[in-house]
């Protein structure tokens, strides 16, 4: 009996207490800034040096470029296998121009592999939506680089 | 002249549960189940039963989707520790060459309808051991899945928009609309 009493203690105990459970769907999670989701990309940045994909654990990151008429290297396509992304940010580390960079999108589950086959306009609009989801961070950014 | 008929060549109706006979019957009546079939899609959404299928680091997440912070049973996902109780298998971390015959076979065991999630880049691809000589390239080469979940491990949130989804497919299919496959 006296052991029961105990063990309702510590239930009666958690009763007033707050709920920890976060409701997802329903509310959206908070990421902190230096999440790792799925990459954002910026075309106008990259200077397609390629080592993106040398640094790449799993080489999931195919990209070509070509000379444009000043002579400056433009990026032509930037593909991202997310089947075996492992999201380990080298790419992001790496980059010289800050071109490629980690996004806080995480809802990537799909019905078909085909549509985990990332390409450039994919993670551009990526980059767009992490722009309007955060505007403060992207303005902290642009006014570090000047 | 059953050749020349275009209509021969339409897809019929098949329900499930029912022998060729009834079906023809329930044909030729003219009766649809269709209400019936959307009760049995949302009762079986909101009871998936995962079975605890957890290989490495995934596993972890999985088991902390299923704690009090993500709580998987706002869902009606409870984790069974047996395919005979089970109709969905969340296959969890890196399938070795070793391990794929058995998970086929637990596969086989579980009662139909049963579905698949990939969770995982090793469940789904092979992840970071894409070059490695005995881990498998993704369990669609010895299951059919239905649900792929990206990211090394993905996150709670991630997997539960998982479950969502595949969710979803089973209440569209049982509307009789066609969700893509792989």
């Amino acid at each position: 009996m006296i052991g029961f009493l105990k063990g309702m203690r510590v239930t009666l105990r958690q009763l007033p207490k707050k709920k920890v459970t976060l409701q997802y769907p329903d509310v959206k999670p908070e990421w902190p800034e230096r999440f790792r989701g799925v990459h954002r990309f910026i075309p106008e940045l990259c200077i397609a040096c390629n080592q993106c994909a040398r640094i790449c654990p799993t080489s999931c990151i195919s990209l070509a470029g070509e000379r444009d008429e000043n002579k400056k290297m433009k990026i032509t396509t930037f593909d991202i296998n997310f089947d075996i992304c492992i999201l380990c940010d080298l790419c992001t580390e790496v980059c010289p121009t800050e071109a490629i960079l980690m996004s806080d999108t995480f809802e990537m589950a799909r019905y078909s592999r085909d549509d985990l086959y990332l390409d450039m306009h994919w993670l551009y609009e990526n980059e767009q939506r992490y722009e309007e989801a955060h505007p403060e961070r992207v303005a902290e950014k642009a006014g570090r680089a000047e | 002249m059953e050749r020349m008929n275009p209509a021969s060549k339409l897809p019929v109706l098949e329900y499930e549960g029912l022998t060729p006979e009834e079906n023809a019957e329930l044909r030729q009546a003219g009766v649809l189940l269709q209400s019936l079939e959307t009760l049995k899609g949302w009762a079986r959404s909101n009871s998936l039963w995962p079975l605890t299928f957890g290989l490495a680091c995934c596993a972890i997440e999985m088991m902390g989707a299923g704690a009090a912070h993500y709580d998987l049973d706002r869902f009606g996902v409870i984790f069974r520790a047996s395919p005979r109780q089970a109709d969905v298998m969340i296959v969890a971390g890196t399938v070795t060459k070793k391990m794929a015959p058995l998970l086929r076979r637990l596969y086989d065991q579980m009662a139909e309808p049963k579905w698949v999630i990939a969770m995982g880049v090793c469940a789904t691809a092979g992840g970071p051991y894409v070059n490695s000589y005995s881990v498998l390239k993704g369990v669609d080469q010895v299951v059919p899945v239905d649900v792929y979940i990206p990211g090394c491990p993905p996150s709670p949130p991630a997997l539960i928009y998982g479950i969502n989804l595949l969710q979803d497919k089973i209440r569209r299919e049982a509307r009789g609309k066609r969700v893509s496959e792989a």
